[in-house]
Parts: structure tokens; sequence; C-alpha cells
């Protein structure tokens, strides 16, 4: 199994992508991992309201989130596996079902914000609070622009500018979209289920 | 297995264990057995995406080991903040 699994992936030690893109990757994971250590340490100072803190939460809108990030992920993942085969139609198919996952994404934020809004969730209510908006609101900006990454690569897959030996640029905007999923795949235990 | 047949086993393990984690986080009492759990289960995810969605399973070392070691970093930062989290309580 692992001979014919390794045998699909790349050469050892290759760089999914390209080093820019993995740069900016690794620049994203210290940004969040800022904002982690921030919610770390208001976690020690507040406690009560870091236990309590999920229970005002919409526990609904956080799981659809990270069913369609980790979707998005595994669509994204299908798509360079497509592209590999040489089926750029199949790929393409792949990628806009990506932008379906991310748009579900945005519109389950906009009603999970509106529902916020109608329950008094505010930043104001406290540090619990004040951290969930910073670390939520931050990952919504990095999906958004992976959404416009996404549109570039869908324009250039229709362009028919991949092929099995070159699509570093599909690859590059694979890894940003995988690595925004982890972030989130931290982000939701910490806001929504650790009372 | 094909590469694409396991990321689709993975997709639904990753599917399975969102969903049990929020049934977990609704209904389980609060304590260090289900900040284990949900810690656990975050490490593990992140090791399913890191190894086989993004492919660094077998990829350059100094990038696979600086996003591993992320989802060892995270979940052990989050076990000590929600231990000393607690003693103030």
């Amino acid at each position: 199994m692992s001979i014919a699994y390794s045998a699909q992936l790349p050469a050892a030690a290759h760089i999914p992508g390209n080093k820019g893109m993995w740069a900016g990757i690794l620049c994203e994971m210290t940004e969040f991992a800022v904002l982690f250590a921030v919610y770390f340490t208001a976690r020690v100072f507040f406690p009560q309201e870091f236990r309590s803190g999920p229970d005002h939460l919409n526990l609904l809108a956080g799981t659809l989130n990270t069913l369609w990030m980790i979707s998005g992920s595994y669509f994204v993942v299908n798509a360079v596996i497509a592209i590999r085969q040489n089926r750029p139609a199949v790929s393409l198919r792949y990628l806009y079902l990506v932008m379906l996952a991310a748009a579900a994404y945005m519109l389950t934020k906009y009603l999970e914000f509106q529902w916020n809004g109608a329950h008094g969730v505010t930043g104001g209510n406290g540090a619990f609070f004040t951290v969930y908006y910073y670390l939520t609101l931050t990952h919504m900006v990095h999906v958004f622009w992976g959404m416009i990454g996404l549109g570039w690569v869908i324009l250039r897959t229709r362009q028919g500018a991949y092929t099995p030996a070159d699509h570093e640029g599909m690859e590059s905007f694979a890894s940003y979209w995988h690595a925004t999923d982890l972030v989130w795949l931290i982000i939701f235990p910490l806001l929504y289920l650790l009372r | 297995m094909s590469h694409k047949q396991i990321v689709a086993v993975l997709w639904v393990i990753l599917v399975v264990l969102t969903l049990a984690g929020s049934l977990l986080g609704e209904t389980a009492e609060p304590g260090y057995a289900l900040m284990l759990v949900v810690t656990l289960t975050m490490a593990i995810k992140g090791r399913m995406v890191i190894d086989h969605f993004m492919e660094l399973k077998h990829a350059n070392r100094l990038i696979r080991r600086l996003m591993q070691a992320y989802f060892y970093v995270l979940p052990l930062a989050t076990v000590l903040s929600y231990v000393l989290s607690t003693q103030q309580l």
C-alpha cells in the first residue's frame, strides 16, 4: 500500500508549490501563533470567562465552518491529483467545489455574526469575546485572500496553464488553503469546544 | 489504496471527528477529560491534513518538521494554559 501511495506523490523532499508561498504560509502560521499566545495568556488571567465563553457562541456555525474548511481542503487535494493525471476538466470541477465551500464558509460567518448581534455577543463582552473576534475575523480575512487566489487558479486552469509536469501555481494555492484549514482546526476547539 | 482513496477516507474521518467533537463539546461536563480528548483530536486532525492533504509526509524536511511541530506545540500550550486556568477557578 505504501509503495503504491508514495509512487503517486511527488519525489521525496519535494517542496509543494514554491518557496515564496511557503515563506508566506510560515508568516501566516506565525501570525496566528501570536494570536493563540494571546488566547493562552488571557485564558490563564480570565479563567471564568473562558470556561463559560463557548456556551454563548453558536456551536452549529463553528461546526459548519469546520466542515466547509476540511471539505475545501479535500476538494483542493483532488484538484491537484486530477491535474497530475492530465484531467484539467475534473480539476476545474474540484476547484469550483473549493469556491463553493469558501462561499458557504462566508455565508455561515455572516449568519453567525447576525446571530451574535441578536444575542448580544459583542467584542466588548470580555476577554474571551475580544479574542474570539480577533481570531475569527483574522481567519476570515485569510479565507478571503485565498478566494482571490482561487479565482486566479481557476482562470489559469481554464486557460490550460497547468500540466502534469508543471502545476506549481495550483500546488502553491493548495498549500495556502490547507494552512488556512489547519489554523481553523485549532480555532474551532479553542473557542467553541474547550470549556 | 491510491492517494485519492486515502484522502477520501481521511475526509470522512475528519468529518466524523468534527461532529463527535461538537457533540462532546455540547454534552460533556467541562474538565480535564474533555480537554484532553478535544486537544488530542486537534493534534490528530492537524497531522492528517499536514501529512496527506498537504502531502508533506515525504516532502522537504524543514517544512515538514516545522508544520508537524506546530501541532505538538499548540496542543501542549492548550493543555498548559487549561491547567493553569483551571487552578485559578
